[in-house]
């Protein structure tokens, strides 16, 4: 054809294609209010959680001893015998469940997912990037929900009182296993696609640890629980250390492997949409 | 080289074949009219071009390299359905998410360039779910054209728009072929517009490719004819048929084929007595050929 062009076609290494698809989600994350949404509900539950949701100020002071309770437990607890016991920081994770649902939900529901697939011919730039601005938005949560806990906590006059260290780790452990938990909802929003409302439900289920409290109804309070997402994620508590790091990070680095891989899998065995 | 190159491509939904063992060639350079009736398999065989769909078996080259191919697909704008587009983001805010989906360096920039191209500059800011059909098939196109795309696949987009609109997308889409040189494989019902913008066609029909044809190839097969009315048809119908002319009644004309000399038969009209009202020369296009391909193939 007279109107033909000299066409070269230089193939994008991972990086950069990797690059590409976190540029868009993170410019949408940025300049959509989800994310902002999301921070705010995770800094005032655990006001809410401390200062009203139990029935009031002698019955939170019976719940929480110590303001740091309203970030993690005393020690790992997978058997809840109250729900104020899993009143704590992992509620980010089931904010983190609904936050990546909708935002996965709305790539298909828009038809903006034609365009990510279009140029991206490997499906596992998605699920990477998906889960990468899951677990840095639950991050962002975790950090939002410290100050939303600490300001709490002086709010009600509890006293502050934890080896700063294990504290640390609570906190980082919590923050490493946002990955984990990021991967997992990513690969069951690429499951549920545009049918965001089931991917919520799941999320949520999962995200309160239903599974693994039944499961610890069964075997008793086990550290072996720890191998699943939930299970680390109650093991970041008050009495961590770096131990307590590693496993998270462990675990969760492996999780969200596997979780990557079977979710890649999926997009690239069925249709789009 | 060949822009496209689709051989034994096959695609079933709940065992019914939409693309049955489909070969396609677009060159690369070429306006491809992708044309056929609905649910004949078109947009189907875009969706998998684009990798939007699985096939069940085939294979689809794009510029001589496997469709997977991260360098070629990067390279692909597609329009297909919708634009693809954040409703509550601005047209500026999907575009720059697109060129950033594209790792371009100069994102700025080359969103002015295409806004310009597609006439949108001054409604940029406007959310995208403010906008007209017509101005979001071409924020569509302005989405394909980002990041210098080597084939535009475009299905569609002139349904729907009015007769400004079609203009419009004509005339951007003859731009962006001369000046970008891009290849571009579009699909359309409107056969009239396809006609002025394509330089090869695809028939597709029940998910085969039933004609593949270039425009000159077209022209060449093209039948001239003239539609007459007088005052006595059957009178001038003998008289035609004497001077071996083909001729068929249809639709209250007299359609003379295969000649477009208006003169002559004005004057053997007169000369034998006949008034004329009504005379026209007239060429077989595309919806004409489209139509008798189609009836040939039911008849078979």
């Amino acid at each position: 054809m007279e109107n033909s062009r000299e066409l070269k076609f230089e193939s994008p290494g991972f990086f950069k294609r990797l690059k590409g698809m976190l540029g868009v989600d993170f410019y949408r994350l940025f300049h959509t209010p989800l994310l902002y949404i999301f921070l705010i509900i995770a800094a005032l539950i655990p006001a809410l959680v401390s200062m009203g949701a139990t029935g009031g100020e002698e019955q939170t002071t019976q719940l929480f001893t110590n303001a740091w309770q309203i970030i993690a437990a005393n020690k790992p607890l997978y058997v809840i015998s109250d729900i104020g016991e899993y009143a704590n920081m992992n509620m980010v994770f089931i904010f983190g469940g609904i936050m990546i649902s909708i935002f996965i939900g709305h790539d298909y529901k828009s038809g903006y997912v034609k365009q990510l697939f279009t140029t991206h011919a490997k499906k596992q730039d998605y699920m990477m990037s998906k889960t990468l601005l899951g677990a840095f938005s639950m991050a962002c949560m975790c950090v939002t929900y410290f100050i939303g806990g600490t300001l709490a906590g002086a709010f009600t006059g509890l006293p502050f009182e934890i080896n700063a260290g294990s504290l640390i780790c609570a906190i980082l452990g919590k923050m490493i296993m946002s990955l984990g938990w990021a991967s997992l909802y990513t690969f069951i929003n690429v499951i549920f696609r545009s049918k965001f409302g089931i991917s919520i439900a799941l999320c949520f289920i999962l995200g309160t640890g239903i599974p693994v409290i039944g499961a610890a109804a069964v075997t008793g309070n086990t550290p072996a629980l720890n191998v699943f997402l939930y299970g680390s994620s109650v093991y970041a508590c008050l009495s961590s250390n770096a131990l307590t790091l590693l496993v998270c990070l462990m675990n969760s680095v492996v999780w969200a492997i596997v979780y990557n891989v079977l979710g890649s899998l999926i997009l690239s065995k069925r249709d789009v949409y | 080289m060949n822009a496209i190159e689709i051989r034994n491509l096959s695609k079933s939904f709940r065992g019914m074949y939409a693309v049955d063992n489909l070969n396609m060639t677009v060159p690369a350079g070429a306006i491809y009219g992708f044309i056929g009736e609905n649910g004949s398999g078109k947009s189907t065989t875009e969706k998998l071009i684009c990798g939007h769909l699985v096939p069940d078996g085939g294979e689809i080259k794009l510029f001589g390299k496997d469709y997977s191919d991260a360098g070629v697909r990067v390279r692909v704008g597609a329009l297909i359905e919708s634009a693809g587009c954040f409703p509550n983001s601005s047209v500026w805010a999907n575009l720059m998410m697109q060129a950033l989906n594209l790792g371009l360096p100069n994102r700025e920039e080359e969103i002015n360039r295409v806004l310009k191209i597609v006439r949108m500059e001054d409604n940029a800011r406007i959310k995208f779910k403010s906008c007209s059909l017509g101005m979001k098939q071409r924020i569509g196109i302005a989405m394909a054209l980002l990041g210098d795309p080597a084939l535009l696949i475009l299905d569609e987009p002139i349904n729907g728009l009015d007769t400004d609109g079609m203009r419009i997308m004509r005339e951007i889409l003859v731009d962006i072929t001369k000046n970008y040189g891009c290849t571009v494989l579009i699909s359309s019902h409107i056969l009239g517009e396809l006609e002025k913008i394509a330089t090869h066609y695809g028939i597709i029909r029940q998910g085969k490719m039933i004609c593949e044809i270039s425009a000159e190839e077209m022209d060449a097969r093209s039948r001239t004819f003239i539609s007459l009315k007088t005052n006595d048809m059957s009178g001038a119908k003998g008289v035609l048929r004497d001077m071996f002319y083909t001729v068929k009644e249809e639709d209250g004309y007299l359609k003379i084929y295969n000649t477009d000399d208006t003169e002559t038969i004005v004057g053997l009209m007169l000369k034998n007595g006949y008034a004329v009202s009504e005379i026209k020369s007239n060429k077989i296009g595309l919806e004409e050929y489209y139509i008798e391909l189609m009836s040939k193939k039911e008849e078979a």
